[in-house]
């Protein structure tokens, strides 16, 4: 079973003065495992299409169902919760809260989850040490560097076990050097925890570590390819 | 988890947070210290009316106080005061022939109250003999001594040994001059002392009234913590006849005025409060519109409207929990201090005096203010923090964050 089911999504944006149609028709299927890449020029609707499938947003019609639930009439309260049960999220900047430290964060989610504390100083310190930042476990977000700050996201995102991670250009904001070692945790991630990943890229090193790319063009997918 | 990351976050702009606690303190430094003055205004006015001039308890002719005519004494009104000297729980009694007359010098005239006065038993109760801060007590002067108030003194352009006349109807209703020279002059803040009165010795007056032995008035001094109605009750069951009252009977602005001290303090409050909570709001409204994306992605990833709403509550009240206890503790000292020290305003006290106020207060601040203050305070903060967290949580996580 797929753990992402997208079916004829579109959405229109009516805020502007002539209605933007941001996504035409999207039929999508990821199952768990995946490391897929959305790619295309900007403006063709990844950050659309990736809202729509996290629960940030609505689809103007279609129909979203994540881990054989139909979110597409949720309520955004109880989106909320669904969001913190099945889906970690890597922002591509502001993913951190300021005021706590690194392990605080990573445990953010499994706090809100209410899990106890031995669990979750495990898994934080686990993640931290495979994420190679174990020494910054009591540094505050602002002590570390770009890449480093993404590689607490990606740990905090993959703390909960999530059914899968969504990621909206976590590279945009890094150089080459920590775009690649974000990218190879990822992978690695991905390879050892079966951690399902989907991500929005640009940036052709990034696509290159891709196994599956679906490319959009204009609110609609122009090619899918899995290597 | 909320509490901690709350505590951490109002520490992010400490300069922010820092004013807000400041006001906080300030405002309820302000409030406390208010009402210890006020405080401090009303006991020594009442203080002073009491113990200068009109006592705990007086004693007139049912008639007197309507027409105030010279045949209306208090009957056997002289060895009734001795009586009452010996009872439970008086300090003192004292008895006052009365009339209205008016006083003149070469230079001017004045309308007043002329007041026959047992002078050892007056010193007794209402303490003139401490209040002459010119000449002296009735001493002195032979013939018919008077003490006057300095304020009246003034007005009339005399000193010590001056000469005036006081003029007045006698019990037949005859014109009648008196002339008697100052023997001293009192220092009072009070109205009535300082202008109203004339004092002389009973004996002088009541002879020139042709009342000899006669009294209108006696005055009771209580011991603190007598409640004049036990006396008053006592005074009506061994003498028929007479017209007794309480202080708060004689003068019910007192009372009153003591009520009117007690709303002023929450409207002291209102004002304070209000500008405390419109300073919260702002600073609250900052702290929500300057997080915007991080609020967002807090929702994004899964924490709830009501979290977030009750994070940005508890902020708010971490800065009462930290201003409240120093602004309690601020003014508690303050007022304090003042209160065994006093607050000395002569050098204002020109306009105070005037109404009859002491020109050293001493401010006090009875317990249960400090709560009512704590209450008005973390209400304030609750109703301030109200605003900025619905705003905080009607943000949209998309809209906020821009890009997940
Ligand atoms: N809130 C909005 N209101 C109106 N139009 C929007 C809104 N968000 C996106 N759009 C429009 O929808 C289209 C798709 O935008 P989207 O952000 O999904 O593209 P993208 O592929 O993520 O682009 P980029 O690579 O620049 O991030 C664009 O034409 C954009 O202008
Ligand atoms: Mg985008």
């Amino acid at each position: 079973m797929s753990i992402i089911k997208a079916l004829n999504i579109t959405k229109t944006y009516n805020s502007t003065a002539v209605p933007v149609h941001a996504l035409n028709g999207i039929d999508l299927e990821i199952e768990k495992g995946e490391f897929t890449a959305i790619v295309g020029p900007s403006g063709c609707g990844k950050t659309t299409l990736l809202n729509i499938l996290g629960g940030l947003d609505h689809p103007t019609s279609g129909e979203v169902s994540l881990a054989g639930t139909n979110i597409t009439t949720m309520q955004d309260g109880k989106l909320i919760d669904f969001r913190l049960r099945n889906i970690g999220f890597v922002f591509q900047a502001y993913n951190l809260i300021p005021v706590l430290t690194t392990q605080e964060n990573v445990e953010f989610i499994m706090l809100l989850q209410k899990r106890p504390k031995k669990e979750r100083d495990e898994r934080a310190l686990e993640l931290l040490t495979q994420m190679g930042i174990a020494d910054k476990a009591s540094q505050r977000p602002s002590q570390l560097s770009g890449g480093q700050q993404q590689r607490v996201a990606v740990a905090r995102a993959l703390a909960s076990k999530p059914q899968f991670i969504l990621a909206d250009e976590p590279t945009a904001n890094l150089d080459s050097h920590s775009t690649s070692a974000l990218l190879d945790i990822m992978a690695k991630m991905n390879k050892e925890e079966g951690a399902t990943f989907v991500f929005s890229t640009h940036d052709q090193r990034v696509i290159d570590k891709a196994r599956r790319i679906i490319t959009l063009e204009d609110g609609q997918i122009i090619s899918d390819e899995t290597r | 988890m909320l509490l901690k990351l709350s505590w951490k976050n109002i520490w992010r702009s400490k300069l922010r947070s820092l004013v807000v606690i400041g006001s906080i303190i300030m405002g309820i430094w302000a409030m406390i210290f208010g009402n210890g003055f006020m405080n401090g205004f009303i006991v020594s006015y009442m203080a002073n009316s009491i113990n200068h001039d009109i006592s705990h308890i007086q004693v007139h002719h049912p008639e007197f106080k309507r027409d105030q005519e010279v045949k209306y004494n208090v009957e056997s009104g002289i060895q009734k005061a001795a009586e009452i000297r010996s009872w439970n729980g008086v300090v003192g009694a004292t008895t006052r022939t009365l009339v209205t007359g008016m006083i003149s010098s070469p230079r001017k005239a004045s309308g007043v109250q002329i007041r026959g006065i047992d002078t050892e038993n007056e010193a007794e109760v209402t303490r003139l003999d401490s209040l002459i801060g010119e000449g002296t007590y009735f001493e002195e002067i032979n013939r018919n001594p008077i003490v006057i108030g300095s304020k009246l003194a003034e007005n009339l352009q005399v000193g010590i040994k001056s000469k005036v006349v006081l003029t007045f109807n006698d019990v037949n209703g005859t014109l009648t001059q008196v002339s008697g020279r100052i023997a001293g002059i009192i220092k009072s803040s009070s109205l009535s002392l300082g202008e109203s009165y004339v004092f002389m010795r009973q004996e002088d007056l009541s002879r020139q009234l042709g009342i000899e032995g006669n009294i209108h008035e006696i005055a009771i001094l209580l011991g603190p913590q007598v409640d004049p109605q036990t006396i008053v009750d006592k005074y009506k069951s061994e003498f028929k006849g007479d017209l007794v009252e309480t202080w708060e009977e004689i003068a019910p602005q007192l009372a009153y005025m003591q009520d009117l001290y007690g709303s002023m303090l929450y409207v002291l409050m209102g004002i304070i409060l209000t500008a405390l909570v419109f300073g919260i709001i702002n600073t609250m409204l900052m702290a929500v519109l300057e997080r915007m994306k991080e609020l967002g992605m807090l929702m994004a990833v899964g924490m709830t409207r009501i979290r977030v709403f009750l994070m940005i509550m508890i902020e708010t009240i971490y800065l009462g929990v930290v201003g409240a206890p120093l602004g309690l503790l601020l003014g508690w000292a303050t007022v304090n201090y003042l209160n065994h020290d006093g607050v000395d305003l002569t050098a204002y006290s020109e306009g105070l005096e005037a109404f009859g106020y002491d020109s050293i207060l001493y401010p006090y601040v009875a317990d249960e203010v400090y709560l009512i203050v704590t209450i008005g305070v973390f209400v304030t903060a609750f109703v301030g923090a109200i605003y900025p967290a619905l705003k905080a949580i009607r943000l949209k996580p998309v809209e906020a964050l821009h890009k997940i």
